[in-house]
């Protein structure tokens, strides 16, 4: 039974030092709408790109992903499909509307407005 | 476009469940293979690598269950789901079950019958009118500031012409018609009314046509006829070819010219016209009404846009005025000098304001009768929730969070509720038609439509809800908020001393507040008492009634008086019979007429009749001083009159006024004779001054027969519907009644507030003894192990017995002091009804207090029993 302790390195991410965080609240939708905006891309791609280019410092829950997918494509931004992957498996691959890539285009603004706000009110006091 | 995807894919997901399940299923498998992949390429084994993955995506029901919380359409599915369990539940335990939903039925049934009654009689408006926002009620009032519902026709021409607030004002006034068309003739009452009556309320006919302008114009011109729909399928045998024939109305032909809408009965509630003839026939039909002076006419009017009642009140009242200066008007307190505008309404505004306070009192008691019910039944969930609290701890222990948990206990609280609705509206219906049956003089048409519509079934589904949400939420909410884990631990430990205290208020608030309703009872039932015993200043026993409309049978002056002279002569030859007479208002029926007499330069308004010889002989009013009437006073001899003792007093001279002249409508007239006061329209009035006037002078067509016998012998009545049929084949039979069936209309407003309190005070017993008896019966079994420890110890039964008991009497107490304190503030509001009962009356008070005390007895002795034969070694095993 002992041997069942597992190092807490390797159950989080991928082993890295930096600790993982959630997603900043708000910020899930965007991202998947970036990640899909270069290509169509099954649900675990998403999750592995997102961690990947944030060099493991957010870590998607699968529960938020698949919601937040569910919300995209009601909202009209994603559309989705049955396809192969390249292992061969059957997989939901999502691709962007032109009304996402709209919706992207508000979000990354927005975003950067409110980050060089912060940045900026940041830097006031220093 | 998002909307449409919303919907679209929403149906989708609804209509293929699981397909759309194994999709999603497919995805979370799809992140797990492909950790669990990632895992093994940095070498650790297929086993340790599906372990951790499954550590670090979670468990695949949690996923899915988030991932379908969202959209709308799993709301419906769960929603769905939780209807499904709470009927399951439900089910489980049927007798609970039902003795909830008969809980809440018996609540919701009470207020949703009052509310019933209040929607027939006051928001409902009047069945077959259009816009009835826009049209306006007109009231004269006098100078002495009384509100009359009637004007003149002068009044109403005048008005008609000048008025610039109503684009159109309209007039009606009652006639008894006796109509012939197929078969036997059927006496009805129907409505005198303007030719704009029916363009003004905007109602349309179901067959043929309503009046033309020009059939109103001139007197006598246009003998034309509009039928009820109800009185056209009963005495025309629904027959479309009689548009257009003649019938005899009142001995004359009339041609039918229309049938008006399906439920339109006229614009008084409760009192249904079945037919309209135009207002200028009425010299041929009623042809003793002074058309131009006497206030007979209702009228009503539709208002311009944006003209509010106010604004036509003042232009009215102005209008009224000036007629009756430029007419030079003597300025009697009868006089007329203003007018009050009321939005329509089937009831008169002066009528309106006491139904309403009536209906008022009885929505809340009604409403008090809810709470009592909904209070019982959150203690029963209460209780319930306790024995449930396991099930809802393993529910939760398997991830079903506390909304959702709060949702299905909702869900089945609502249902329960829902239930209860369905019950109580099936009693609503039950007791309108019970309570439309109420007895009511025979000659007033008086027809309640009580029964529910629409609106009352929203009404009582809203309210039942209301109260679920109220009563029920709060056990709801404590079950679910009470630590999960701690009732998993002790299931059967639940509850402490704090939820005995709320049970305990809860059931001290029920008993009180209906002994609040059963005290409100017994003091209607005391004033029904005190109505039937008082005195009305005449012998009511031994006397047989009938009224007579001799113009609605096409009869005239003389035919008249020689109809009720044999009539009168046959029916005094008759054994037993003592006295008969006639008089052209019965008392106590609800009515009066007034008159301004004149005397010494004063002018005093008194109300009057007109009688027969032998009248007060008839119903035994003693005679003070002077003389009753004699045939010798005829239509040549000198006026006289016969006054009660209040108008001598009035008059002055100490009361000694025999043999001073008054006039009396105009004419001198001389007092032969004072008789006592009696009471004369209402019991509860204050006795004005009455003045009998001999029919032999001023007539009036319509008399009431009135005859004492010496016997209780039943067949008279029979005898003398004999002897009117021998004088008058044509003639309908009369229906004969008592003095006190003819005069119980006055007490009706007793009589329906005794039945209805009492029923519901009756209703709120029951309610609360249950409440009592569970609360006992709960108390007891929780207490099992002390109950045994202490008789295994030794103490005696009775011990236990009077410990229980003492417990239920105790709140009892506590009850009693509470509820009758309330009623004595509740009871001050009814106090208009009561005839001087008190409303503080001791005797209902102390009574229902003892009748209380000992339902409680019973309900605590009960429990108590079992409690003290239950064996101590049992109770101790049990736990």
């Amino acid at each position: 039974m002992t041997d069942r302790i597992v190092d807490a390195s390797l159950v989080k991410g991928f082993g890295l030092d930096e600790p993982t965080t959630d997603v900043i609240q708000g910020t899930l939708d965007m991202l998947i709408l970036k990640t899909l905006s270069l290509e169509p891309m099954h649900g675990f791609g998403i999750a592995r790109r997102i961690e990947q280019i944030s060099k493991g410092v957010f870590k998607v829950n699968p529960g938020s992903l698949l919601t937040a997918f569910q919300r995209l494509e009601r909202a009209g931004y994603l559309d989705s499909e049955w396809h192969q992957t390249e292992n061969g498996r059957r997989a939901k691959f999502y691709t962007l509307t032109r009304p996402g890539r709209k919706q992207l285009d508000i979000e990354t603004a927005d975003w950067a407005r409110r980050v060089s706000a912060v940045t900026r009110l940041l830097k006031a006091d220093g | 476009m998002s909307l449409w995807r919303q919907l679209s894919r929403g149906l989708r997901v609804l209509a293929r469940r699981s397909e759309s399940d194994a999709d999603l299923d497919d995805e979370v498998r799809h992140f797990y293979e492909e950790t669990e992949k990632s895992y093994a390429a940095r070498g650790i084994s297929p086993a340790e690598a599906r372990r951790l993955a499954r550590i670090e995506i979670g468990d695949a029901t949690v996923i899915r269950e988030r991932v379908r919380d969202y959209g709308w359409e799993n709301l419906v599915g769960t929603i769905w789901a939780d209807l499904r369990l709470a009927t399951r539940m439900l089910r489980k335990t049927p007798v609970f079950t039902a003795v909830v939903v008969l809980v809440i039925s018996l609540g919701s049934g009470a207020v949703t019958t009052v509310f019933s009654a209040m929607n027939s009689l006051l928001l409902r408006p009047v069945p077959g009118v259009a816009d009835h926002g826009q049209l306006a009620a007109l009231q004269p009032i006098r100078s002495d500031g009384v509100l009359l519902q009637q004007g003149s026709y002068r009044e109403y021409a005048y008005l008609r012409e000048r008025s610039r607030t109503l684009a159109e004002i309209a007039a009606w006034g009652k006639v008894a018609l006796t109509i012939a068309g197929k078969g036997e003739g059927a006496t009805i009452w129907g409505n005198l009314v303007s030719g704009n009556y029916f363009d003004v309320l905007g109602a349309h006919p179901s067959l043929g046509r309503f009046f033309l302008a020009d059939e109103d114009r001139t007197p006598l011109a246009a003998p034309v006829i509009v039928v009820s729909y109800a009185f056209w399928r009963s005495h025309l045998a629904g027959d479309p070819s009689v548009v257009g024939r003649s019938v005899l109305v009142n001995g004359n032909p009339f041609t039918l010219i229309g049938v008006a809408g399906k439920d339109f009965h006229g614009t008084y509630t409760g009192i249904r016209a079945d037919a309209w003839v135009p207002l200028m026939m009425q010299p041929l039909l009623r042809p003793r009404a002074n058309l131009d002076a006497s206030s007979w006419l209702w009228m009503f009017g539709r208002m311009n846009d944006g003209i509010t009642t106010a604004a036509a009140q003042k232009e009215l009242g102005a209008l009224v005025s000036s007629r009756a200066e430029a007419e030079g008007e003597p300025r009697g307190p009868a006089g007329f000098r203003s007018m009050a505008v009321f939005p329509f309404s089937g009831l008169p505004g002066g009528e309106g304001v006491v139904i309403f306070r009536l209906i008022a009192v009885l929505l809340g008691t009604a409403t008090l009768v809810l709470i009592i019910a909904g209070v019982n039944v959150g203690a029963m969930l209460a209780a319930r929730s306790a024995t449930r609290g396991r099930e809802l701890a393993v529910r939760a222990a398997l991830g079903a969070g506390r909304t959702r948990l709060l949702r299905q206990l909702l869900t089945e609280i609502l249902l329960l509720f829902t239930l209860g609705a369905a019950g109580g509206f099936a009693f609503a219906v039950l007791a309108t038609a019970a309570l439309e049956q109420l007895p009511v003089p025979a000659n007033i048409p008086l027809q309640l439509e009580l029964s529910p519509d629409a609106r009352v079934m929203t009404f009582c589904l809203g309210t039942s809800l209301l109260a679920g949400l109220v009563f029920g939420l709060w056990p709801a909410l404590r079950v679910v908020r009470t630590d999960i884990t701690a009732r998993m631990r002790d299931g059967a430990q639940t509850g402490g001393s704090g939820r005995n205290l709320i049970g305990r208020t809860l059931i001290i608030g029920q008993l009180a507040l209906s002994l609040t309703l059963l005290v409100a009872a017994g003091l209607f039932v005391r004033a029904l008492q005190r109505g039937q015993q008082m005195d009305p200043g005449f012998t009511m026993s031994r006397v047989l009634t009938t009224t007579f409309e001799a113009e609605s049978w096409g009869y005239d002056e003389s035919r008249s008086r020689a109809f009720y002279g044999s009539l009168r002569d046959r029916v005094a030859a008759m054994p037993h019979v003592a006295a008969v007479s006639y008089t052209s208002r019965l008392p106590l029926t609800g009515g009066s007429s007034t008159e301004d007499i004149e005397f010494d330069g004063k002018t005093i308004n008194v109300q009057r009749s007109s009688v027969d010889t032998s009248y007060f002989a008839a119903l035994q009013i003693p005679l003070l001083q002077g003389r009753a009437f004699l045939v010798s006073d005829n239509a040549h001899s000198q006026r006289v009159a016969i006054v009660n003792q209040s108008l001598a007093r009035r008059l002055g001279l100490e009361g000694a006024v025999l043999g001073r002249t008054i006039t009396f409508l105009g004419k001198p007239t001389t007092i032969v004779g004072i008789v006592r006061d009696t009471k004369y329209a209402t019991l509860g009035e204050s006795t004005p001054p009455f003045a009998y006037l001999p029919l032999s002078q001023v007539w009036q067509p319509t008399q009431t027969l009135v005859v004492r016998s010496n016997d209780d012998s039943e067949w008279l009545g029979p005898a003398i519907q004999q002897v009117v049929i021998a004088l008058d084949p044509a003639l309908p039979r009369p229906k004969m009644s008592s003095m006190s069936e003819a005069t119980s209309i006055v007490l009706l407003p007793q009589r329906a507030a005794a039945i209805v309190t009492g029923a519901l005070g009756l209703i709120g017993l029951v309610l609360a003894t249950m409440g009592l008896y569970g609360t006992m019966a709960y108390s007891v079994q929780r207490r099992t192990r002390e109950i045994g420890i202490r008789v295994a110890l030794g103490a005696q039964r009775a011990t236990v017995l009077s410990m229980v008991v003492r417990e239920g009497m105790l709140l009892t107490g506590m009850a009693i002091v509470v509820g009758v304190f309330l009623a004595g503030i509740a009871s001050q509001l009814i106090e208009g009804f009561l005839f001087n009962v008190s409303p503080l009356d001791a005797a209902t008070y102390v009574g229902m207090s003892f009748a209380f005390l000992f339902v409680a007895f019973v309900a605590s002795y009960l429990p108590a029993r079992r409690a003290a034969l239950s064996d101590p070694l049992l109770a101790l095993r049990a736990e």
